[in-house]
């Protein structure tokens, strides 16, 4: 690092920066597993890492990358794998999770100030004390951070609902590259939603929550997936669930063999569901299921599924890594794309999970086990993408953009937004140090006439096939490990 | 399998089932937020379970060298296991954490120094304390009687007979008021191994439990009752894996108190009768609670004694904050486990409670400095005591 930046950063910040390399390569990465030839196209280790715990270690980090041309790449628990919060230039990778404090609960209102760090678990807990809880969850609430989610973007528990966690933010503080702290709510905080932080550093949010309410879980196993359609279509009119999830066979198989859902008929698909206490009716869910040929299976597989809900990726260990797909599809074109994705990848060890979203939408994740340390995994990778592809020939989208998907941004955001965020970025930030690579895509360190995005996107489609043919089989070592660890 | 080494670095040698359970971390971070020692690493990722477990990767690939500052970070922990509770693909953490220790000794760049210091205590005076042999039994009282050729032995454990003695002596008083024989070995006793274990110094290790496994055999000891969390820990858990690896005989049954008590009281042979009007708080030890899965017996303990008013903390059972004290963290690192012990005590303050109990006498000394120091108004009492407080009403 430029010794310049480095005396700027270690007199404005003290302790609270370092430029340990061990300390340096934690921040390498996200939960996504790239291979290592797509983390070559970029910059990924930062050269200095500042733990930020104020607003002015924030704009003291700002200062100095400002003044002396160094890139800042905000990061808060790094849960997604859309590689958002990954450096793509080095520079400064601003480590917002010491920003976690709960600033003011407004009961009256149903309203909460946070830090962007606050992890969401953290976050139910302290609302629970005095009544309230979150409207909507990640699935990742046990380590996730608020401010995290909402720069990402994206959905969970809650969001059929109440949408997803742009729509229970009300306002936020963000803190621009000049410094300048503004307050922003509506269609400008709207800028700030899904950009990775491209345009400031959020540093405080504003979030709508609700009454604290006792959840009736529910678990249905249905025959096929369109049951589980129809069902889901009926259960949403008629049980007016909080939540639901959907399990594939293939996923949950690999439940069983890692010890859970034991008690689910084989081959079947499992919904799991929650309403709250006060509007849950016996006869209603036991009506609905059984006329799609569903069985409501007993109380304790449901109180089991739903207190797992925190952790999808148990199954990681039969891999040991996974492979994921996610993409939003038009709840009526479930079962039909699910069949199809079932039929391309049914030579592969795979599973889907799904939540039921506000207005007629869901969130599918595909996970296909693999093993990222084998040689193939680079060239397998290109599966992932295929679930998405058949979603989108199914009316579906990509959930997010992050790194990887930064040169489809105009698509994921809106041809509008994408427009208005990338005019902003041009006045307020024209040397592009605010989380450079993320909406619009890096270039390829030694391919300059190609963006590492449209790389990965062209590599993925021209392997695909090719991914498809590249079937992965766990050893009999990963086997006997899976089983001897599993419950 | 599981004692087959890979190596293929050369960097690090862990078991080929460590190495798989490190290629199945999910990054999800589970771990961090619930790490008792993240905290004292100024907010920096790299202090987090999961970043160790990446940092182990690399360098089983080649990628980064075990250093003398990394290794400070992997003996920063007090070995709680609250990362492995929240754990998606349930990688046991500590036990790689133990694992690395103890390759960190093998390499010469572990333990810290004040871990050494505890190893040459032990070397010397088969003690972490470095007390003298013959005190081992100073805790007993008169109308305490060892039976010869009894199958239960009580095991009291270092800190439970050198330094915070009461709940031993209260353990051995109700075995001797409920007429049960038990054996004792007193100085022949040797330390269970577990600070030596937690710290990675295998060596030493190994011949205490040598020692102890013969002891075991000669004094024909069919089952083993220890009032201390480590203690029970490494005697249930260690032991048979030890006794293998040394070639001796052992197939006894270890106990914790809690579990004995319990036990005499379903079995209607002990009944709590006289009322105490007290409101407490239980403090779940790691070693007892996360590692043994030992939640349900105090409390079951405690509800069984009338008067009791038992409140729960904000964390409890398997989310129960840390003491402070385990891994070798008071030894090397008194700042830090002084104030993870304060923040627990804190806690218990919280709940109203005018007593905080626990179950494990290295609990109970982390505790009884940080009660005193905060001068808050809450007493430090061990189930044990309530229980037979209760009894002899």
């Amino acid at each position: 690092m430029d010794q310049k930046v480095r005396e700027r950063l270690e007199e404005n910040l003290a302790e609270k920066v370092s430029f340990d390399n061990q300390i340096l390569a934690a921040y390498d990465h996200d939960i996504g597993e790239m291979p290592a030839l797509v983390m070559s196209m970029i910059d990924n280790t930062p050269e200095a890492v500042v733990a930020a715990g104020t607003v002015d270690d924030v704009r003291n980090t700002l200062e100095a990358a400002r003044e002396l041309g160094t890139p800042v790449t905000p990061r808060g628990q790094a849960s997604s794998g859309y590689g958002g919060a990954i450096t793509t230039r080095g520079g400064i990778i601003l480590d917002m999770t010491g920003m976690n404090r709960v600033i003011s609960v407004d009961r009256d209102n149903l309203t909460v100030d946070v830090e962007p760090g606050v992890v969401w678990n953290e976050l139910s807990r302290e609302l629970n004390k005095v009544g309230m809880d979150n409207c909507i969850v990640p699935t990742s609430a046990p380590s996730s951070t608020v401010g995290g989610w909402f720069a990402m973007g994206g959905v969970g528990l809650g969001s059929l609902v109440y949408g997803s966690i742009r729509d229970v933010v009300q306002e936020i503080d963000v803190v621009a590259l000049d410094g300048e702290v503004a307050t922003l709510s509506g269609e400008e905080m709207d800028l700030h939603y899904q950009t990775c932080g491209v345009l400031g550093i959020i540093t405080r949010l504003r979030l709508t929550c609700r009454a604290a309410e006792e959840m009736r879980p529910f678990a249905v196993a249905l025959p096929d997936v369109a049951a589980v359609q129809a069902f889901s279509m009926a259960a949403c009119e008629e049980l007016i669930p909080y939540a639901i999830l959907v399990h594939s066979p293939g996923y949950v198989g690999m439940r069983k063999e890692m010890g859970e859902d034991e008690e689910v008929p084989k081959g079947s698909f499992l919904v799991v569901g929650a309403i709250p206490v006060g509007s849950a009716d016996e006869d209603a869910i036991r009506r609905v299921a059984g006329a799609n040929g569903g069985e409501v299976l007993s109380d304790e597989i449901a109180s089991h599924s739903w207190n797992d809900r925190f952790y999808p990726m148990r199954i990681k260990k039969l891999g040991p890594s996974i492979l994921v797909g996610e993409f939003y599809l038009p709840l009526d074109n479930f079962s039909s794309v699910v069949e199809e994705i079932q039929a391309d990848l049914q030579r592969d060890l795979m599973g889907i999970e799904a939540f039921l979203l506000k207005g007629g939408q869901v969130a599918v994740l595909v996970y296909i086990l693999d093993d990222a340390g084998s040689f193939l995994y680079q060239f397998r990778m290109a599966k992932a993408l295929r679930p998405v592809r058949v979603a989108e020939r199914g009316g579906g989208s990509l959930y997010t953009a992050g790194l990887w998907f930064a040169s489809r941004s105009r698509e994921i955001l809106g041809g509008e937004k994408y427009d208005a965020v990338t005019r902003r970025k041009k006045s307020v930030d024209p040397k592009g140090l605010l989380n450079p690579g993320k909406i619009v895509p890096p270039r390829v360190k030694f391919l300059p006439l190609m963006d590492v995005s449209t790389l990965v996107d062209l590599s993925s489609r021209l392997g695909s096939s090719l991914a498809k043919l590249l079937v992965f089989r766990r050893s009999n070592r990963e086997r006997v490990e899976s089983q001897k660890n599993g419950k | 399998m599981g004692n087959e080494k890979t190596g293929s670095s050369g960097k690090i040698d862990i078991t080929s089932e460590l190495s798989y359970s490190v290629d199945t971390c999910a990054r999800c971070g589970f771990c961090k937020p619930v790490c008792t020692t993240y905290p004292f690493g100024g907010g920096f990722e790299a202090f987090s379970p999961r970043a160790k477990v990446h940092y182990i990767k690399q360098v089983r690939e080649g990628k980064q060298k075990l250093t003398p500052e990394w290794v400070d970070r992997l003996y920063q922990c007090t070995t709680c296991e609250r990362c492995v509770e929240n754990c998606q693909t349930e990688i046991p953490l500590v036990h790689l954490w133990e694992e690395l220790r103890a390759e960190t000794v093998r390499q010469g760049i572990g333990p810290m120094p004040m871990h050494a210091k505890m190893r040459e205590a032990v070397d010397a005076n088969n003690n972490p304390y470095g007390e003298p042999a013959e005190e081992r039994d100073g805790w007993m009282q008169p109308d305490h009687s060892p039976t010869e050729g009894a199958g239960l032995l009580v095991f009291g454990g270092c800190t439970g007979s050198y330094r915070m003695t009461t709940m031993l002596r209260t353990g051995v008083t109700i075995l001797q008021r409920m007429g049960i024989p038990y054996a004792y070995a007193g100085p022949k006793e040797m330390c269970c191994g577990s600070p030596i274990i937690r710290t990675g110094q295998l060596e030493s290790a190994g011949r205490l439990i040598g020692i102890n496994l013969d002891l075991f055999e000669e004094m024909s000891i069919k089952e083993i009752v220890t009032p201390c969390g480590g203690c029970s820990k490494t005697l249930k858990f260690d032991y048979p894996e030890w006794a293998g690896k040394l070639g001796k005989k052992w197939s006894g049954k270890v106990k914790h108190f809690s579990e004995l008590y319990v036990k005499l009281l379903r079995d209607g042979r002990i009944k709590p009768t006289r009322s105490i009007e007290r409101t407490v708080t239980y403090h779940d030890p790691c070693h007892l609670g996360r590692s043994q899965r030992i939640f349900d017996e105090p409390r079951e303990i405690l509800r069984a004694i009338p008067g009791l008013k038992l409140v729960e903390m904000e964390f409890s059972g398997e989310n129960a904050r840390c003491c402070g004290a385990g891994g070798g963290v008071k030894g090397h690192y008194p700042e830090m486990a002084e104030q993870i012990a304060d923040k627990r005590v804190l806690e218990a303050v919280e709940t109203g409670a005018d007593v905080l109990v626990t179950m494990c006498p290295f609990c109970q000394a982390s505790f009884t400095q940080s009660i005193e120091k905060l001068d808050v108004n809450m007493e430090l009492i061990g189930v044990e005591e309530l229980l037979l407080q209760s009894v002899e009403g």
